[in-house]
């Protein structure tokens, strides 16, 4: 705007100097032609009258070269000229100045050069006697006074931009100065030229508009955002080059990712082929669903394309954590064909050793022995399924009685007599310590707890070692610790010795007998106490596995 | 739409397509390297599958870059951005060509228990990891991968050193299945070129970030 002003200004004051000078130029030559052609004819009339009373003796001793003088007889032969010889010249009786003159006694006439630098002034006055004088002078025309007149001229005007540039410089800046000041954050307070008022008025009434639409927009994408970031499910919008606009924290935490994503590529993220073949689903407009499998996790990939006008304008992809309930399903899977394995063992040996008494293979003599064989795998099996719906019971939640405060004292005191009787057929000596501990709990639970902790002690115990059960308060806790000296389990698989049917040695477990099930209700008994079991263990030194128990007392502070 | 948006557009059309084809080859080494350490037949079909599939990309990204090259006329980041691209492809189309043929070969090879006397598994996995890093490396603009996989191709190297050695030895012990220990060395062989590749990729990672190439003069 100010260079606008500037050069408009500029442009008129130059413009004005031209034309000042033009006109000027115009008015002067106009007044010193009109001047100088007075001073012909006044200068003709005086010649004239001096020939008409001295004849040619009038021309004796004139040297005036200053101007022309031609005269001419009345049928237009030179009588005399001061600058050219009169015999080489025609005859002007066809000049229009002396034809004007011989009709009407005074002629005038202009005649310009070839060049057109010079004009030549003709001014002939008629004698009494018939004859012309006629008085001449050439100057030089307006153009060549102009071009004489060039530098000053431009001096002039060069000045004159100069000048009006340094004003105009200033004036434009003055002008504009207001606008600039213009608070368009608050357009209504300024104090400005009026015409621009109304302007003023609409941007600040527009300016209301913007901001309550971004407090709109805002309040739209932090509802959005809230609603997205608190789900657990991953999120990502993508546009139709698969360019991230949109995700959530979760989003990043499934596939893992820590840097900014926003604008990258989607397949930034991950570039697996389910990942691929979903984007590339979703962007060609197909809702699909896909597999995808990181690092040990399972996902589910929802892609669904995004409609604008009947046209694809991207994707939403929505990753589902599958992992947990896979690996539920696989457990649900594992834990069957374990159970129908373990139930099928013991079944085979009954069926068959009852299949040969019936055939009547067998002495008579025999049939005690094989029908303790019978019975003990029976036992196994009634043992075994016992624990299964013992476990189911746990996992249902339903349990066999409410809380109550129990005394665990005596729930070790009973689950040690349980397993004297075993322990002294294999000389293992069973060291009970015990303080009475008063907790809340679901006694059958707990007396199973003892009972498999009890029980594993002896069972992988070695012949004549000892185990060593401990009840004890230990701040603000009751613990329970079942140490034994038997054949320890292997760092690698101390955390699998609590899954169901997991057993450290295969190949000895149907000696020893047991289901394999018994960590796995003490495990399962403890999360409902909300106990914290630790296990301790060297192969071959022997296990030692503490349960703490949250005491009566704290919890009824709680 | 203005012509730089647009060109921005196909910009990122051509860096995905290039993500999808890396993806590919990373999926063709991983499928061929278990066709021979698993012996499952089934995928030295899917190794072909993917060489195919990395074929057709390669022509379709080549078209890409040339129509972009013809149309925009890119200087600056964008000519290096594409004229590695160019040269990636390549490199990417041969990673997938040697991975079908070690699936081709491994399918023939039935040794299980060859693991423990040609020590190759440690190698292959470097390699494949090289693959995947220099992927990464473009993916994520990252320099450091692209010096980290650079760096790792001493391993595979020296690996394929180690591995010739021991085929020599165990064909000096045991002359009649030296058929299969010429496969295994042709395999080690097109493992140590995949390390190559990879390296070639990382290096052109470099040049269209940095501008500069560690080979060549550019």
């Amino acid at each position: 705007m100010k260079s606008r002003i500037f050069k408009a200004t500029v442009s008129v004051a130059i413009f004005m100097v031209i034309s000042c000078i033009a006109v000027i130029m115009g008015v002067l030559y106009a007044y010193f032609d009109k001047e100088y052609t007075n001073e012909l004819s006044q200068e003709a009339v005086y010649i004239a009258r001096g020939i008409e009373r001295n004849g040619m003796s009038y021309f004796d001793g004139f040297d005036n070269k200053q101007n022309r003088i031609t005269w001419v007889a009345p049928d237009g032969s030179v009588l005399y000229d001061n600058i050219a010889d009169k015999s080489h010249m025609e005859n002007h009786a066809d000049r229009i100045e002396i034809k004007e003159a011989m009709e009407s006694s005074v002629g005038k006439s202009v005649r310009y050069s070839n060049t057109l630098s010079e004009k030549t002034i003709y001014y002939a006055v008629r004698l009494t006697d018939g004859s012309v004088l006629r008085v001449s002078a050439t100057k030089y025309s307006v153009w060549v006074l102009l071009l004489g007149m060039v530098r000053p001229i431009l001096v002039v005007v060069f000045a004159a931009f100069i000048i009006s540039a340094a004003l105009t410089y200033q004036v434009s800046k003055r002008i504009v100065k207001p606008l600039n000041e213009i608070d368009l954050e608050h357009p209504e307070n300024a104090v400005s030229y009026d015409e621009i008022t109304p302007l003023l008025k609409r941007i600040a009434h527009q300016n209301r508009q913007i901001a309550k639409n971004m407090e709109e927009l805002k309040r739209q994408r932090e509802a959005f955002s809230t609603i997205t970031e608190n789900m657990s499910e991953g999120f990502l919008v993508v546009d139709n080059l698969a360019k991230i606009l949109s995700h959530n924290q979760s989003a990043l935490r499934l596939l893992g990712i820590k840097n900014n994503v926003e604008n990258r590529n989607v397949l930034e993220l991950n570039r697996s082929e389910s990942f691929c073949r979903a984007i590339d689903l979703a962007l060609g407009g197909k809702h699909n669903e896909q597999i995808l499998r990181l690092e040990g996790k399972t996902y589910n990939l929802l892609a669904n394309p995004v409609y604008q006008e009947e046209k694809v304008v991207g994707a939403v992809v929505i990753i589902l954590d599958m992992s947990e309930k896979e690996q539920r399903e696989a457990f649900r899977r594992e834990f069957t064909a374990n159970v129908s394995h373990e139930l099928k063992t013991p079944l085979t040996t009954i069926s068959g050793t009852a299949e040969i008494m019936k055939n009547g293979l067998i002495k008579p003599a025999d049939i005690p022995h094989f029908a303790e064989n019978i019975y003990n795998e029976a036992q196994r099996l009634i043992t075994l399924v016992g624990d299964i719906l013992r476990l189911s019971k746990m996992d249902e939640n339903s349990f066999s009685g409410e809380r109550s405060e129990v005394d665990l004292q005596p729930v070790v005191a009973h689950a040690v007599q349980a397993v004297r009787q075993a322990a002294s057929e294999r000389n293992i000596s069973v060291n009970v310590s015990s303080v009475s501990c008063v907790i809340m709990g679901i006694p059958s639970i707990l007396e199973e707890i003892a009972f498999n902790l009890c029980d594993n002690a002896v069972k992988y115990n070695i012949e004549g070692g000892t185990v060593d059960v401990t009840l004890s308060e230990k701040g603000g806790s009751a613990v329970l610790t079942v140490s034994d000296t038997g054949m320890g389990i292997p760092e690698d698989e101390q955390d699998r010795v609590f899954e169901r049917f997991y057993r450290v040695d295969k190949s000895h477990s149907k000696e020893i007998g047991g289901t394999g099930l018994g960590l796995s209700i003490v495990k399962h008994g403890a999360a409902i106490h909300n106990a914290k079991i630790t296990m301790e263990s060297v192969p071959e030194k022997g296990t030692t596995i503490s349960v703490e128990f949250g005491l009566t007392s704290e919890k009824s502070v709680l | 739409m203005s012509i730089r948006a647009h060109f921005d557009d196909e910009l990122s059309f051509l860096n995905t397509e290039l993500i999808k084809m890396g993806a590919l080859c990373e999926r063709a080494v991983s499928v061929a390297l278990d066709v021979f350490f698993t012996h499952n037949r089934e995928l030295a079909k899917a190794a072909q599958r993917l060489e195919k599939e990395i074929d057709a990309k390669e022509r379709d990204i080549e078209d890409l870059c040339m129509k972009l090259i013809l149309r925009q006329q890119p200087v600056a980041g964008d000519l290096r951005l594409i004229s590695s691209a160019i040269k990636m492809i390549s490199d990417m189309e041969r990673i997938g060509d040697q991975a079908q043929d070690i699936a081709d070969i491994a399918v023939n090879i039935n040794d299980t228990e060859l693991e423990n006397r040609i020590h190759i598994k440690a190698m292959s996995e470097t390699a494949l990891k090289m693959v995947t890093k220099s992927v990464d490396s473009f993916v994520q603009k990252d320099m450091s991968l692209a010096e980290s996989v650079i760096a790792m191709d001493d391993e595979v190297d020296s690996g394929f050193d180690k591995i010739k050695n021991e085929l020599i030895a165990a064909i000096d012990s045991n002359g009649l299945k030296s058929e299969e220990y010429i496969d295994i060395l042709m395999i080690a062989k097109y493992i140590e070129r995949i390390g190559d590749h990879a390296v070639n990729i990382a290096e052109w990672v470099e040049y269209s970030l940095t501008g500069e190439h560690r080979k060549e003069d550019i």
